[in-house]
């Protein structure tokens, strides 16, 4: 009978560690309440780099919508992809689509898919350049 | 045990410490390295893009400390930490002057205490060296400029060097706790190069495990998520939560480490 109990033992920590952290703390919520002030943050910055009327990040009115690539299931690290709604500094509303890469520790680089945000470098009027903010950009969120 | 009898030994340990090439070599690279480092930066086209705040290291100084820091918790802080902890012990046993150790006027739990705080301390000044070095490469050679953070708000430069210098802050700790899992190595394998190796193969297995998406109660108790619990200081508003679970897991570490090693050095028979 002492035989069995280390294997029971070790079934029943086995169940309790999958039963009570199974799953994972890299949720659609998460990433969401992440990205949407931080890409909003960041228009308004990118805003004032172009020399454009001040505006404040709330204008931008961003709602984010993100489902995890790997289908069948709904959270974990890896690749995401998010939808991006919100209105330009010229109240026009546009849809971006980035692709996510998240890490466990709650870290993601977001990246433009296609070219509607522009590329990579942006040219200013007076011929300077400077970095497309909106094009590929990075974040953390708290994953306790 | 008395503190005069620890300081005592740490002397002797400091003064050791201070004739190995090794420690003078890790002093250099820690100084030396940031530098080379923004210099490549500056001097090339293409950005770290794959480590966070790698895209504004052109941009502000501020983030070279940061792209460091991030770089650093791969590999480079488990070597500081187990550079002496892996050793300071162990060294004892490569010489064979246990015997002389011990047979002077202080007690074994002196010198246990002088060696570890020696190790600790050690670790600590390699750290130090290594944030004022990464902080002044990144203001000298690209400059002051506001650094935006990881929610995408721009940080004035006063601002930005407080956060910087609280991120490097947060991985005190547990570079302590990884000392001591050297020193609980060095004086269990009786080996430096076990002393050394060992705390190296185990945070690079630990940070395997974060690339794997297994259960997070497993990779929040490894010590080497602590060193990535910064993030939140950068973030707007910040956030706490991994950074006092981090703490909390080093402090275990740190003093679970040092009590085994403690016992296993008080138990040890060094007459045979």
């Amino acid at each position: 009978m002492r035989r069995n109990r280390l294997p029971r033992s070790l079934i029943v920590i086995a169940a309790a560690a999958t039963s009570c952290c199974g799953s994972s703390p890299i949720t659609s919520a998460r990433i969401e309440q992440a990205i949407e002030p931080t890409f909003a943050n960041l228009v308004r910055v990118q805003v004032s780099w172009l020399k454009m009327p001040p505006m404040d990040a709330s204008e931008f009115q961003v709602t984010a919508s993100c489902r995890r690539q790997l289908s069948g299931s709904d959270a974990g690290a890896g690749d995401w992809v998010c939808t991006l709604r919100w209105q330009s500094p010229d109240f026009q509303t546009l849809r971006d689509t980035f692709d996510l890469f998240v890490t466990t520790d709650g870290c993601y680089t977001a990246t433009a898919a296609g070219e509607s945000l522009g590329g990579p470098r942006l040219r200013l009027s007076d011929g300077t350049e400077v970095r497309n903010l909106l094009y590929a950009f990075e974040g953390c969120f708290d994953t306790t | 045990m008395s503190v005069r009898g620890c300081v005592a030994v740490v002397g002797v340990e400091y003064s050791k410490l201070a004739a190995q090439l090794k420690a003078r070599v890790a002093l250099a690279a820690c100084v030396v390295g940031p530098f080379a480092f923004a210099a490549a930066m500056k001097a090339q086209s293409s950005v770290p893009e794959d480590t966070l705040f790698g895209r504004s290291v052109k941009e502000s100084g501020f983030a070279v400390p940061l792209v460091v820091l991030g770089f650093a918790a791969l590999w480079v802080f488990p070597v500081l930490a187990s550079l002496v902890g892996g050793d300071v012990f162990s060294a004892e046993d490569r010489y064979g002057t246990w015997k002389t150790v011990l047979t002077r006027s202080r007690s074994r739990s002196e010198v246990f205490a002088g060696k570890v705080v020696t190790a600790l301390g050690f670790s600590l000044l390699l750290v130090s060296v290594l944030a004022l070095s990464s902080v002044a490469a990144g203001v000298l050679l690209i400059g002051s400029q506001p650094l935006i953070s990881l929610s995408g708000v721009l940080l004035a430069p006063p601002h930005a060097l407080t956060r910087v210098v609280l991120a490097w802050t947060t991985v005190v700790l547990p570079t302590c706790g990884l000392t001591a899992v050297a020193v609980l190595l060095s004086i269990a394998t009786r080996s430096s190069v076990a002393g050394v190796g060992l705390p190296l193969i185990a945070s690079l297995l630990m940070q395997l495990y974060a690339f794997v998406d297994g259960p997070e109660v497993i990779r929040q108790a490894l010590i080497t998520s602590a060193f990535g619990a910064w993030h939140g200081l950068l973030a707007e508003p910040p956030y706490y939560g991994p950074l006092v679970r981090g703490s909390m897991v080093s402090g275990v570490y740190l003093a679970i480490c040092v009590l085994i090693a403690y016992r296993s050095l008080r138990q040890r028979d060094f007459a045979g």
